[in-house]
């Protein structure tokens, strides 16, 4: 008994694990999958969301910075040109006139750091500045003179160089015709200041925003991002004039938009701060509230899971525990006819005990041989027999067996279930049983057992239901991949108040202490578990009809 | 001595021989029937004493066949033997008229006990209702011709048939 318990209790544990397994896989799927698959779907609309306002702001930055870029040399150029266009200028100004220009300039801009006047040989005759050392300096040989005097434009930008004074600036210079010969003004600005006014103009925000040249050294740029004159990473495309392309940076690979300057051959470059804190931020958020709820709802889910799989359990074992007890009800139904049956073979030992006794009294002087005795040994050894057969069904049916799956002919089991339990039975109660089992029935996987409780059940209920003289009529038919066992009784019928309610537990129409209420409920429990389904049709006072229908399956 | 006539009624032949056996050699005049109907018409040929009845058996059953033989035959006495006893149907058989009831399998002493008795409570019955006849035979003897006298006894023969 203990080991057997053991055994159950082994036997629960694997069945609770499979099926909190079970439970586990299906509550995921159903509710943390669609919810991983939103955040997926989220996070990536949301990338390249993110991705293309950015580019589209780099965009914007860079071609608005270019534009204004263009605009402030444009009106440095300005500046200059008013300078040495003007009538009244005395060639060659005198120092105290270029101080005078110089102070002009740097009302119109703070970038301006000096501004000279050059004569036609080239040679800064005046000059008005922090670095004295320049007057009287000849710049004819400069690039930037040469191709200023070569050019058609009237000024010139030169990139950022160092140039005498080793600090980093940039010449603009615009030139005067005068006969034959050109006079020159020049004037260096101070990049930093540029700078200052680019940024400050426009909120660069999370943005860097730098400017390289044709090279790719970079002309303006945040000392955090790199140094002037240093080559960049950056070297933008000079066929257009404004768009997006990639650079390695720090050994990652980052976007950026460019736009060229009309000016002079520098680009605007803009990008984003290479940790994206911002974005970053929401995004590593985003992903751990996920994963909090992810692990909320699996911590849910598996607790669901744990108590919805022990409820399964409990219920199953109810439902066992259910089934052994109506088995055993109908077993006790079953008995009132059928272990009195015992009493005749027993009454008939006893009688042949008895006349053998007889024959071999010397009083009554009969033939002792043992031919006068042999037959009524043997009608002894015939009763004992049929007694154990009686037994030995009662106990089969009683016993609480494991579900059998088995190949089994439904007519067989039919014509056992008759011949052990109901024949005599009801030979003697006037009720006569009558079999019209079809031949074509394929085999039908069940199990034998649960099966003749049902029969069983419907039978009790059959001769109960009878008032004799009456007749059972059980029929098996084959359609459509479903066999059919009708039962069929000339019995009292069943109400029609009470025909909704057969198949419900404890329902019973039998007096107290004879029916359970138990045998149908679990009947029809039993068939829906095959796959099938129980029909019933009563006429009152005529008879009723069940149909047990079972598809054909093979589940093996 | 007149042996005592006796129906035995089961539809288990084994039994039937075998219990039949034993009361022939303990001189019983017996007759077997095999069910309810044979019982009937073996009662209609043979005037019994007492008929030793099952109850359940295929076709008419052991209470019909006691309600039959109650109603037809006055003096004979049945006594129930079966296998399904239970109170209610050893009550009904008694208010049927039964004179015992007899579980299966049975003590074969407590058979013979109840076998003779029901033979004396048979013959008492008999007594008395002759007892009766007599006193009123000679209450019409004390009074009238010796045709009536003679007419009364046929009568008398006649239903001791």
């Amino acid at each position: 008994m203990e080991e057997k318990l053991y055994k159950n209790d082994i036997l629960r544990d694997k069945q609770f694990r499979e099926l909190r397994r079970g439970l586990l896989l299906r509550l995921s799927c159903t509710y943390l999958l669609p919810f991983v698959i939103l955040i997926i779907f989220f996070l990536i609309e949301f990338n390249s969301l993110n991705h293309e306002s950015q580019i589209l702001r780099m965009k914007a930055m860079a071609e608005n910075q270019s534009n204004l870029l263009d605009l402030f040399l444009k009106e440095r150029i300005v500046n200059l040109r008013n300078l040495i266009d003007d009538p009244s200028l005395q060639i060659p100004p005198s120092n105290r006139d270029m101080d005078q220009y110089l102070n002009k300039l740097q009302l119109d801009s703070d970038a301006f750091i000096d501004v000279g006047f050059f004569d036609s040989d080239g040679v800064q005759i005046a000059y008005a500045g922090p670095v004295e050392l320049l007057k009287k300096k000849d710049y004819s040989k400069e690039p930037w003179y040469v191709s200023l005097l070569k050019n058609d434009k009237r000024h010139i930008f030169t990139d950022i160089y160092l140039g005498f004074r080793n600090n980093p600036h940039l010449t603009i210079a615009v030139k005067r015709r005068e006969g034959d010969h050109f006079m020159v003004m020049k004037s260096s600005l101070d990049p930093k200041k540029i700078y200052e006014f680019m940024t400050s103009a426009e909120e660069a925000g999370d943005m860097f925003i730098s400017i390289v040249n044709k090279d790719g050294h970079f002309q303006l740029v945040p000392s955090d991002e790199g140094n002037v004159l240093d080559s960049s990473p950056f070297i933008p495309d000079a066929g257009s004039k404004l768009d997006i392309s990639k650079a390695v940076y720090d050994d990652n690979s980052i976007t950026y938009a460019y736009a060229w300057l009309d000016e002079v051959k520098w680009a605007v470059i803009a990008r984003k701060r290479v940790s994206d804190e911002g974005f970053r931020g929401m995004k590593s958020g985003l992903i751990y509230l996920s994963a909090a709820i992810l692990l909320i709802l699996f911590a849910v889910i598996y607790s669901r899971s744990i108590k919805i799989a022990n409820m399964e359990i409990e219920k199953k074992i109810t439902r066992s525990q259910l089934e052994h007890a109506s088995k055993l009800a109908s077993v006790g139904e079953l008995a009132g006819g059928i272990a009195h049956e015992i009493n005749n073979p027993l009454a008939i030992v006893a009688s042949e005990v008895g006349l053998i006794k007889d024959i071999m009294n010397p009083e009554f002087g009969l033939d002792s041989g043992f031919d006068s005795i042999e037959p009524h040994l043997a009608n002894i050894h015939d009763a004992a027999f049929r007694c154990r057969d009686i037994t030995r069904k009662l106990l089969s049916f009683v016993r609480q067996d494991d579900i059998e799956l088995k190949q089994h002919n439904i007519n067989d089991i039919i014509n056992d279930l008759v011949e052990g339990f109901f024949e005599r039975t009801l030979s003697v109660s006037n009720i006569s049983m009558k079999l019209d089992l079809k031949d074509d029935l394929p085999d039908l996987t069940t199990d034998k057992n649960q099966l003749r409780q049902v029969l069983i059940n419907i039978i009790n209920n059959a001769v109960d239901a009878i008032t004799p003289p009456g007749e059972i009529i059980i029929a098996t038919s084959y359609h459509d991949d479903v066999i059919t066992i009708s039962i069929a009784d000339s019995g009292n019928g069943i109400s029609e108040e009470d025909i909704d309610k057969i198949f419900m537990p404890f329902f019973t129409t039998k007096e107290v202490g004879k029916g359970t209420g138990l045998g149908l409920s679990v009947s029809y429990g039993i068939i829906k578990n095959f796959g099938g389904n129980i029909e019933v049709e009563s006429i009152y006072n005529k008879g009723t009809i069940f149909k047990i229908k079972l598809p054909v399956i093979n589940f093996q | 001595m007149e042996k005592i006539k006796l129906l035995i009624v089961d539809d288990e032949v084994n039994f039937l021989l075998s219990i039949a056996k034993r009361l022939e050699i303990r001189d019983f005049a017996v007759v077997t029937a095999a069910n309810g109907e044979q019982a009937v018409s073996a009662a209609e040929n043979n005037k019994f004493d007492i008929a030793l009845l099952d109850l359940k058996m295929p076709g008419m059953d052991g209470k019909q066949v006691l309600e039959i033989l109650k109603k037809e035959h006055k003096y004979i006495e049945v006594v129930i033997l079966t296998g399904h006893g239970s109170l209610e149907s050893a009550v009904e058989c008694t208010r049927l008229g039964a004179f015992g009831y007899l579980p299966k399998p049975y003590e074969f002493d407590k058979l013979m006990e109840t076998l003779k008795d029901a033979y004396s409570a048979r013959m008492l019955k008999k007594f008395k209702k002759d007892e009766e006849r007599v006193s009123e035979l000679m209450k019409i003897a004390a009074g009238s011709s010796p045709t009536g006298i003679l007419r009364e006894m046929k009568k008398f023969d006649d239903e001791e048939k």
